[in-house]
């Protein structure tokens, strides 16, 4: 008998944006609260996986299609790019500087080197998890 | 469409949610988050990524603009010269539109640029009546208005 993934599927395509969208707001209040770059990434991961899982992996290899072994790499050059940063204005490695700006829409916020340096963290820890399951999902041996 | 536009308002509500801050700002930065997410998965969703449509609408909104200034240009040009050089005419456009709203949009536009003018519609509404009042060539006004206008109408609703 085949079955019907019809509720599974259904569900999943709302509830991926809900985790997705919790994922971002953890990612963004790592600076003051609980959260940051490592569990919004896995959290992310997490989201996408329920992809994989409820889907086949063609369906989802097209609606992501990302090379992950290129996302580490762009997520850990993101990481080095803002600790060379720092040596550039002459203080040492991962120097963090930060800064009160004016935002036209969002007002006062305060912008640290520490955000792109999550990014990074962010980046590779997203595709780490994601091309591990993959890589063991995909073996067929 | 309909249920993306829902989604991303839901976004932008659990967003709201999750700060626990109930404002305007929350909402717009959970929006343009749904939006983002919305982007990243559009190859998953049912229909197309919807706001590529809003996108081709400011786009049809920016054509129509630039065209009512260049008309109204063409429109100057000819009352203020002095000898009556026109050759107004009557010329049926075919379009390829299918809803009556889709065409209504269209001979609006054609009626708002000044110098043409949207007279009647066939039996089947599938030809618009245009009334301009230069048209030297009658192959190219036809072109001009499927380049234009209808092409933004159907990036639009498609």
């Amino acid at each position: 008998m085949k079955t019907n993934f019809l509720l599974l599927h259904t569900i999943t395509r709302i509830v991926t944006f809900i985790i997705l969208s919790f994922s971002i707001f953890l990612f963004f209040a790592g600076h003051n609260n609980p959260g940051g770059g490592f569990i919004g990434g896995l959290m992310t991961a997490a989201a996408l996986l329920l992809l994989y899982i409820s889907f086949d992996m063609k369906t989802i290899k097209v609606v992501l299609p990302f090379d992950y072994s290129k996302i580490i790499a762009v997520g850990l050059l993101i990481a080095i790019g803002t600790g060379l940063n720092s040596l550039f204005h002459g203080d040492a490695f991962l120097t963090q500087y930060f800064d009160y700006f004016d935002v036209p829409v969002l007002g006062e916020i305060e912008l640290t080197t520490a955000l792109p340096f999550d990014l990074g963290v962010y980046l590779v820890v997203v595709a780490v998890a994601l091309l591990t399951i993959i890589t063991i999902a995909e073996d067929d041996a | 469409m309909a249920f993306q536009i829902l989604l991303n308002i839901g976004i932008a509500i659990i967003w709201m949610f999750f700060r626990n801050d109930f404002s305007g700002l929350e909402f717009f930065l959970g929006y343009v988050v749904g939006i983002i997410l919305l982007f990243a998965l559009r190859r998953f969703l049912v229909f197309d990524f919807y706001m590529r449509r809003v996108y081709a609408i400011v786009k049809l909104i920016l054509l129509f603009n630039y065209k009512l200034v260049l008309s109204n240009i063409d429109v100057i040009k000819i009352v203020l010269s002095p000898k009556l050089d026109i050759e107004p005419g009557i010329i049926a456009v075919p379009t390829a539109l299918k809803t009556e709203w889709e065409v209504t949009l269209l001979a609006s536009l054609i009626s708002l640029t000044p110098g043409t003018l949207s007279m009647d519609f066939s039996e089947d509404g599938k030809t618009i009546y245009v009334h301009s009042i230069h048209v030297p060539d009658k192959e190219e006004a036809i072109k001009e208005i499927h380049d234009s206008f209808e092409r933004a109408i159907l990036e639009v609703t498609k």
